[in-house]
């Protein structure tokens, strides 16, 4: 993340806290390099003597740039533009401070300023005292926070194993130098910082080698999937599935719930006729009988008398239809048999 | 006029009728109403379906669930922190009051319920009557008998069906000794069955066997694969799936060698395998245990290529097992876990069942090394508001916990719909309970711990001694010592009351320092009940058993909240179990002595102290001569005693080894 300020030369400088700085003049790209490496072995050489925590920070070259950094401007002809490298990885350390600095220099940093002082075509003298003015002053900055402000241990863990996101080509910076100062607001940096962490680190997660045994055209086309009964091993592995989530019921409605899969409560809302399905046949073959009764003949006592069954039949709730149409073929049967006394007394059947 | 109004209206109905139900029985209606029709957007017809205006659109009617009703309901009710789980609600005398008496609870109500299964299924005849309507059939008595008993293949499948190992196993050679060919078929779903039970029984009630391994140790189980062995060496033709089940048979019941072997028949016959075979093998691979690590990862490595190379589909089960069985790897696991876990997301196989990620998850909480932790942080983001659906049997959460903020964040995840449910049994739920509300005591304000005490306890865990000792800590470092003595309430109520070290917890933090005087009565309240604790447990034990500690502070206890006659009288319980009082205590009741100005009761304290060959004796007899007015006597009794001390040093070392 760039920011960019304007300054009293109204120069537009650069700056920013990460390593890969683009700048529109490139000066002593090669010094640079070596500057900005020098620098990294001197820290990775600090990180393995004193393995605390600003040294693993420093180690690190995060893209995050949740700081809010303030510069301020330098003595006026200054232009150490090497420093700010320096200064930029040495200021990665947020308020979460060190935790042990015994001594308040050590002297690889006081070599590698002199070696930067060197490098410069300023005045050596001045630039060494100021860088080293610089890094006493940021070291008694991040002790005041160190006391102030309490990390968590656990970010710690996160930082100090934060993936490197180098850039392959390190573009040179001749930014000019600023004081450069935190904010006094380091929790929200932290809690920002982590934040920003979890997101680089879960895309880290996710990204990365994988197995490539497996092709994802290979997988997802649909094979043709035959009809099986589930074997015993389907059906014991998902009992087992299910008992993973079997927990004591909470309340009386999850009581109710577990009675409704058994079939031990009625399903709600209320269905009278929940279960009985009456063969399938509807409202009006109950009712409506008279079709059975063409075989009778059609005026006559027996047709009273048929019609009074069948009225009788229709309101009765007991019987199936199937029951109802044997009723009146029993009656024809019987009929049939008494044809005989029918004739007697001169009543048509048939 | 009003007729016609009324009709015009009728008319208007009749049309709003048609408008919104769109059938055709109402058109007879409209027809007799057409002629007050004044708009004219609605057309003229008859019988046939309006046209021209608006489609009418019928929703689709929605179905149900038959239980969607009860869970509505359900879902407007929560957990009553004050009120027992509902699962303990029947009669309040029983209502359980610690963690064992609460499984001895559910127990009881389960195994009641299997008795009652039991004899409803041994005396069948006698429960035949039916008024349900409709029928309820898991009520029915059930037939566990064969029912066929001839020599024949539906014999044979009724036994399979009945899980009767033995019975289909004889009635298997009884079919071959008759002659009679088994069908493919039929053979499979035997050896389904001797595979998955390894030739024994399938226990009916395994409802409490909580460890739920059906799995036998890899030595006992030789002889009792035979039978299926020998099975499947009689089937005449085998299809793949013989050789499936017959490998998954051999992995559950840990032959593993075996297991690779017949996989390698398999490949020779040129039959492709399944993938629960080849899940069956990742895992033989994984347990074999002559192999290192990085062996077994290379087999399984070459497995699953056989496995794409046979266009078998991995499912999630195969990354499940893989990433078990890395978990096992410890360190060397982790970054083929993660390539794994890769993999998997990118062949998108479905949504995770929390397995892979509580192996990763575990994978980083057993290697704290540097790069898990962040792990852990991704993948709490990455499932943190999802919900999810059982997809592995051990799919059950088991955590423990980091920081404070990932606790919170697991909680959280506990209770986002239904996954509470993935806790687990009992033992892992008051697990998980006791961990987070321990680092809740260790790292959060003592406000919020003990919002959380409310608010857990005991209505979703029982707290252990240790947690509760925690808790007093966690009290003690935010200076809240006035909760102690319902602290010590409720530890009386979850069954804590005879744990001696969280009693001296209590008593020595409630006697470390002075404090103002009614929260001194209130301590002094909690030391006496203490007190009859220990009596109590004294009058069932034969060897009572105070500890020192807890004498000293009841004592201190008494007397700084003014208490003195049951003080004077711990010190004679001192003489009685041979403890030695401390030299702080002494001091205070030389002090009380003084307060009530009574040299009988100074010289008491001396005398004590000589008793027990104490070496403050001599300070204390100073401070007595120099205090007290005391008589010639009693001076010369004090000198005696003083002198006596300083001889018997031999003795006395006796006594003190004694005491303690």
């Amino acid at each position: 993340m760039l920011c960019q300020r304007k300054t009293k030369n109204n120069v537009q400088r650069y700056f920013g806290t990460n390593n890969t700085i683009c700048s529109k003049k490139d000066e002593q790209p090669a010094s640079m390099h070596e500057i900005s490496k020098e620098t990294e072995s001197q820290e990775s050489v600090k990180e393995n003597t004193k393995k605390d925590l600003l040294g693993i920070i420093k180690g690190m070259k995060i893209e995050l740039s949740t700081v809010n950094v303030q510069t301020t401007k330098p003595s006026s002809t200054r232009q150490l533009k090497s420093v700010e490298a320096t200064i930029n990885k040495l200021q990665k350390a947020p308020g979460d401070a060190p935790k042990k600095r015994t001594k308040s220099l050590s002297p690889e940093l006081v070599a590698a300023a002199s070696a930067i002082a060197d490098f410069l075509p300023f005045d050596k003298q001045t630039t060494k005292s100021e860088l080293l003015r610089q890094l006493q002053q940021h070291e008694e900055v991040s002790k005041a926070q160190k006391n102030g402000g309490r990390a968590k241990i656990s970010v710690s863990n996160i930082i100090s194993d934060m993936k490197v996101a180098k850039s392959a080509t390190i573009r040179v910076s001749t930014r000019p130098v600023h004081q450069i100062q935190f904010d006094e607001g380091s929790d929200d940096y932290m809690s920002q910082k982590t934040s920003d962490v979890k997101k680089s680190l879960r895309k880290n997660m996710l990204k990365g080698k994988r197995l490539n045994i497996f092709d994802l055209k290979a997988v997802t086309e649909e094979t043709s999937e035959t009809e099986t009964t589930p074997s015993l091993w389907d059906i014991e592995f998902a009992k087992q599935l299910a008992a993973v989530n079997e927990q004591p019921l909470q309340n009386g409605f999850a009581e109710m719930i577990q009675w409704t899969k058994d079939g031990k409560l009625w399903e709600f809302p209320i269905n009278n006729e929940a279960g009985f399905d009456d063969e399938g046949s509807e409202f009006h073959e109950h009712i409506f009988l008279d079709i059975h009764l063409k075989d009778f003949p059609k005026q006559g006592p027996i047709r009273h008398f048929m019609e009074l069954v069948t009225c009788g039949l229709s309101k009765n709730p007991y019987l199936s239809v199937k029951q109802k149409i044997e009723h009146i073929e029993w009656f024809r049967n019987y009929f049939n048999e008494k044809q005989d006394i029918l004739k007697e007394n001169g009543i048509e059947f048939n | 006029m009003a007729a016609a109004a009324t009709s015009r209206w009728l008319g208007f109905r009749c049309r709003l009728c048609l408008k919104l139900r769109g059938q055709r029985y109402y058109f007879r209606t409209f027809i007799f109403c057409r002629f007050y029709s004044g708009s004219a957007t609605l057309p003229k017809v008859e019988g046939t379906n309006i046209t021209g205006i608006e489609e009418v659109v019928i929703p689709r009617k929605k179905t149900w669930d038959k239980v969607a009703v009860l869970q509505a309901l359900a879902s407007t009710v929560s957990r009553d922190p004050t009120a027992a789980p509902y699962a303990f609600q029947d009669d309040p005398y029983l209502i359980p009051a610690s963690s064992m008496e609460s499984r001895l609870f559910l127990l009881a109500k389960k195994s009641g319920e299997n008795a009652a299964k039991f004899i409803i299924n041994l005396h069948p005849k006698y429960f035949q009557k039916d008024i349900a309507e409709p029928h309820i059939p898991c009520l029915m008595p059930e037939y566990f008998e064969p029912q066929i008993e001839d020599i024949s293949e539906a014999a044979l499948k009724e036994r399979i069906k009945l899980k009767k190992v033995k019975a289909s196993v004889d009635m298997f050679d009884q079919l071959l000794q008759a002659g009679t060919t088994v069908s493919l078929e039929t053979s499979n779903s035997l050896l389904d069955l001797l595979c998955y039970y390894g030739d024994r029984e399938p226990s009916t009630d395994n409802h409490f066997q909580q460890s739920g391994k059906s799995e036998e140790l890899f030595t006992s189980n030789q002889q009792a694969k035979n039978n299926a062995e020998r099975i499947f060496a009689l089937i005449p033709e085998k299809n793949s799936y013989s050789y499936c089940t017959m490998i998954r048979g051999m992995v559950k019941h840990r032959a593993l060698v075996q297991a690779l072997n017949l996989y390698a028949e398999l490949l020779n016959n040129r039959l492709k395998a399944d993938v629960y075979t080849f899940n069956a093998l990742i895992e033989a691979t994984a347990l074999n245990m002559n192999e290192k690590s990085e062996d077994k990862w290379n087999n399984i490595l070459e497995l699953l290529k056989q496995m794409a190379a046979q266009k078998v589909k991995p499912n999630l089960q195969t990354f499940n097992t893989i990433l078990k069985c890395l978990r096992r790897f410890q360190a060397f696991g982790r970054l083929p876990a993660l390539q794994t876990f890769r993999e998997m997301k990118a062949i998108g196989i479905g949504e995770y069942g929390t397995t892979d990620k509580t192996s990763l998850l575990s994978h980083s909480a057993e290697n704290p090394s540097k790069g898990s932790s962040r792990i852990i942080y991704d993948i709490m983001n990455e499932i943190t508001g999802q919900k999810f659906t059982p997809k592995d049997p051990d799919d059950g959460m088991h955590r423990n916990c980091l920081d404070l903020e990932l606790a919170y964040q697991v909680h959280g995840l506990l209770n986002t719909g239904d996954n509470w449910k993935f806790i687990g049994p009992d033992h892992r739920r008051n697990f998980y309970y006791s961990k987070f509300f321990s680092l809740l005591c260790l790292m959060e304000q003592i406000d919020v711990t003990l919002k959380w005490y409310k608010d857990l306890v005991p209505s979703v865990f029982f707290p252990r001694s240790q947690t509760l000792i925690d808790l007093l800590q966690a009290l003690d470092v935010a200076n809240r010592l006035e909760v102690i003595p319902q602290i010590w309430k409720d530890s009386k109520e979850y069954g804590h009351t005879f744990r001696s070290d969280l009693k001296e917890e209590i008593l020595m933090l409630m006697a470390r320092d002075q404090h103002p005087p009614e929260l001194q009565v209130a301590f002094a309240d909690c030391a006496a009940d203490i007190k009859s604790t220990y009596e109590s447990q004294d009058a069932r034990q034969t060897a009572p058993d105070w500890p020192a500690n807890s004498l000293n502070c009841i004592a201190v206890l008494f007397l700084r909240a003014g208490r003195t006659q049951e003080a004077w009288k711990m010190l004679g319980l001192f003489r009685k179990h041979n403890k030695i009082p401390g030299n702080k205590l002494l001091n205070e009741f030389m002090d009380s002595a003084k307060a009530s100005n009574s040299p009988a009761q100074a010289i008491e304290v001396v005398k004590l102290a000589g008793a027990f060959s104490l070496p403050i004796c001599e300070g204390l007899t100073q401070r007595v001569m120099a205090d007290f007015a005391i008589s010639q006597e009693q001076k010369e009794a004090l000198g005696n005693l003083t002198s006596l001390t300083s001889d018997s040093d031999s003795d006395s070392d006796s006594d003190i080894s004694e005491g303690i």
